[in-house]
C-alpha cells in the first residue's frame, strides 16, 4: 500500500493538446514548480491546433521541460514519489508522448504511475490555491473543447448537471475573434477588445436562458456574424463587448440556477474561459449576492498546465491506488469515466 | 557496460539488454498501434529476467525510425525518460540500420525497405564488404520505383529487407530480376527491426563513442506532416 499525505510529491506531465508541461506539486496543492511550453506559434498560420505537428513538438519539448520542472522545484528525481500524466481526452499522438514519458519515469524510479483525467484535472485548479472547499461545489469548466457544469459531490465524485449543446465557449469565442479579425487564441483578444466598447449596444441572443441547465452558442456566433454583415460600420470593440456580455449571462444565470439545483456550497470555475475578466467579475458579484463561496484559479492555471495533473493524479492515488503499466492513451475519455477501470 | 536497447518503429514492440558480450533478455511482439500500452511492462519484464535494475543500465539504444511516427516516439519518448532519471547518453539508430544489421548475406548490397503507407517506402542501401556492413547513401522516402532505381543504379547483386520490400515485392522483381546479377528478399521473420539486433549494433557504437545527449536525439520522419505539405503546396500556388 503507497502512503499518501502532505509530503507525498507528485511529478505531473500533460500533453494532451499544445503545451508540453510538467510540474512538481507536494501533497496535492503545493506547486513547487509548474513549466509549460506552448507551441501556439508553431500553429498560427493553420488556424488550429495540427495533431501530428503537436506529436513532433511534445517530443522535442519533453525532456527540457521537465527538467526545468524538476530544477526550479529545488527537489529532485529521488524525491518524486509518484509519476502522474493526462491519459485523455486529448489527441492521441499527444497523449502518447506524455504517457510514456511518464510511464518510464515511474518505472525507472520504481514509483507508481498515475492516469489522470484532464478534465478532472481543469477542476482542480481551481483548488490548487484554496483546497479546503465545502461540497457540494458546483465546478464551471469553460474552454475551448468543453463548456460543463458539474456537481462535484466529493472528491472524484461527479456528475453533469449541464452542458453545451452545440459550441463550447472557448470555441465561440474563437469563431467570433477570428470573424472579427481579432487573430488566436480568441479568448484574450475579445476580452481586450470588449474593455474598450459599449456591452449594452447591440441585444445578442441569449439562448436557451430559461429552460434547464444546458447552454448553446451556436446561434449567438450566427447572430454576431449576421448583425455585422448588416451593419459593416459598427465598432468592433461594441461587438466584441455585446457578445462577451451575452456570453457570460448565459453561464451566469445557468450556474446559479445548477448551484441552486444541487445545493452547492461553493462555486468554482475552471479553464481557459475562466481567464475572462467579465465572467470573473460577474460571478464574484453573483455569489456575493447568493451567499455562496467562490473559487477562482490563478490565471495561469486556467490554461493548459502540468500542476493541475500533478494536483488531480495525488487525489487520484489517495483514492484509486495507482494505475497500471500498461495504460495507454483514452483520446475520447469523458468527465465521468474512471481512469482506472 | 549494460544497455538497454528499445525499438517501437513498426508495428513491433520490442525491448532488448545486452551487457557488452551477450544479449542477456529479450523480448517482442506484433502489436500495431498498442506500442505505449506494450513497452513499460516488456521493459519491466526484461529487466527481470535478466535480473538487472534500470540503474544498472549503462547506456540507453533507440529505434529513431523511420517508420511509424506514433510508435516511433512512444520508443524515443521513453529512452529519453529513463535516460534523463538515471542520467545516461543515448545511442540512435535507426530502424533501416538495424533491418540491414539483422540479415547475413553473400549479396553485395542490402537494401533495408520500410512500407511507409500511401504506396511509399523508405530505404537506405547498404553494401558488404568483408563481412561488414556500410551505409550507402543517405535515407529516403520515395516510391517503390523510385527505390528500384536506386537499387539498380548500383546494379549488383542486392537482398531486399523490411516490410516495405515484402509488400511492393512483386513490383520489385519485376523491375530488378531482368536486370541484376542476383535478388533475394528475406524472410518475413526478419521484416520488422528488433531490440536484439539494436543493441548489438549500439554495443558496437558505444565502442566508438557515438553517443548523444538525452536531448539531442532526433526522430527521423523523412516525411513531413500533411499540414506542411498542403501548405506548402498551397503556397508555391
Ligand atoms: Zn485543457
Amino acid at each position: 500500500m503507497i502512503r499518501v499525505d502532505e509530503a507525498t510529491v507528485v511529478l505531473g506531465i500533460e500533453s494532451s493538446c499544445d503545451e508540453t508541461a510538467a510540474a512538481v506539486v507536494m501533497g496535492g496543492n503545493d506547486v513547487l514548480s509548474s513549466v509549460v511550453a506552448t507551441q501556439i506559434e508553431q500553429h498560427a498560420r493553420f488556424g488550429g491546433v495540427v495533431p501530428e505537428i503537436a506529436s513532433r513538438a511534445h517530443v522535442e519539448a519533453m525532456t527540457p521541460v521537465i527538467r526545468k520542472a524538476i530544477q526550479d522545484s529545488g527537489v529532485g528525481f529521488e524525491r518524486i514519489d509518484a509519476v502522474a500524466a493526462t491519459v485523455g481526452p486529448g489527441l492521441v499522438g499527444a497523449l502518447l508522448v506524455g504517457v510514456s514519458t511518464a510511464k518510464s519515469i515511474a518505472l525507472a524510479l520504481n514509483k507508481p504511475f498515475i492516469g489522470v483525467n484532464h478534465l478532472e484535472a481543469h477542476l482542480y485548479a481551481a483548488l490548487l490555491d484554496d483546497p479546503h472547499v465545502e461540497f457540494p461545489m458546483l465546478v464551471v469548466l469553460v474552454s475551448g473543447g468543453n463548456t460543463l457544469l458539474v456537481n462535484m459531490e466529493s472528491h472524484g465524485k461527479y456528475s453533469i448537471v449541464g452542458q453545451t449543446i452545440d459550441d463550447a465557449a472557448g470555441e465561440a469565442f474563437d469563431k467570433v475573434a477570428r470573424f472579427l479579425g481579432l487573430g488566436h487564441p480568441g479568448g484574450p483578444a475579445i476580452d481586450r477588445e470588449a474593455k474598450l466598447g459599449n456591452a449594452q449596444a447591440i441585444e445578442f441572443p441569449r439562448a436557451m436562458l430559461h429552460d434547464g441547465f444546458d447552454v448553446s452558442f451556436s446561434g449567438l456566433k450566427t447572430a454576431v456574424v449576421n448583425y455585422v454583415r448588416k451593419y459593416p460600420s459598427i465598432s468592433t470593440q461594441d461587438v466584441a463587448a455585446s457578445f462577451q456580455t451575452a456570453v457570460v449571462d448565459v453561464l451566469v444565470a445557468k450556474s446559479v440556477k445548477a448551484a441552486q439545483h444541487i445545493g452547492a456550497k461553493t462555486i468554482a470555475l475552471g479553464g481557459g474561459v475562466a481567464a475572462n475578466s467579465l465572467l470573473r467579475q460577474q460571478m464574484t458579484a453573483m455569489c456575493a449576492q447568493h451567499g455562496w463561496r467562490l473559487v477562482l484559479p490563478s490565471m495561469a492555471m486556467c490554461t493548459d498546465n502540468a500542476a493541475m495533473i500533478a494536483s488531480a493524479g495525488w487525489y487520484r492515488l489517495l483514492q484509486d491506488g495507482p494505475s497500471e503499466l500498461s495504460m495507454g492513451a483514452m483520446p475520447n475519455l469523458k468527465l465521468t469515466d474512471r481512469t482506472n477501470a | 557496460m549494460i544497455i538497454l536497447g528499445i525499438d517501437t518503429a513498426t508495428d513491433a514492440v520490442s525491448v532488448a539488454l545486452h551487457d557488452g558480450d551477450v544479449v542477456l533478455a529479450s523480448s517482442e511482439i506484433r502489436s500495431d498501434r498498442q506500442h505505449a500500452e506494450a513497452l513499460t511492462p516488456m521493459i519491466d519484464f526484461v529487466c527481470k529476467q535478466a535480473s538487472v535494475e534500470l540503474w544498472d543500465v549503462g547506456g540507453i539504444a533507440v529505434d529513431i525510425g523511420p517508420g511509424l511516427f506514433t510508435g516511433m516516439r512512444v520508443g524515443i519518448a521513453s529512452a529519453q525518460a529513463i535516460a534523463q532519471v538515471i542520467d545516461v547518453s543515448i545511442i540512435p539508430v535507426t530502424s533501416l540500420d538495424i533491418l540491414a544489421a539483422a540479415v547475413q548475406t553473400t549479396n553485395e548490397v542490402i537494401a533495408s525497405v520500410v512500407d511507409a503507407r500511401r504506396g511509399e517506402v523508405y530505404w537506405s542501401l547498404y553494401r558488404m564488404s568483408d563481412g561488414k556492413l556500410k551505409q550507402v547513401g543517405k535515407p529516403q522516402i520515395g516510391s517503390p520505383e523510385m527505390c528500384a532505381v536506386d537499387v539498380l543504379d548500383r546494379g549488383q547483386s542486392t537482398l531486399l529487407v523490411g516490410t516495405g520490400a515484402l509488400k511492393h515485392e512483386t513490383e520489385f522483381r519485376e523491375r530488378l530480376n531482368p536486370v541484376l546479377p542476383a535478388l533475394e528478399f528475406a524472410d518475413d521473420k526478419y521484416s520488422m527491426p528488433l531490440a536484439s539486433t539494436l543493441v548489438e549494433i549500439a554495443h558496437e557504437r558505444a565502442l566508438r563513442g557515438e553517443w548523444v545527449l538525452v536531448d539531442e536525439v532526433v526522430p527521423m520522419y523523412l516525411r513531413a506532416p500533411d499540414a506542411e505539405i498542403n501548405w506548402a503546396t498551397r503556397s508555391a500556388q
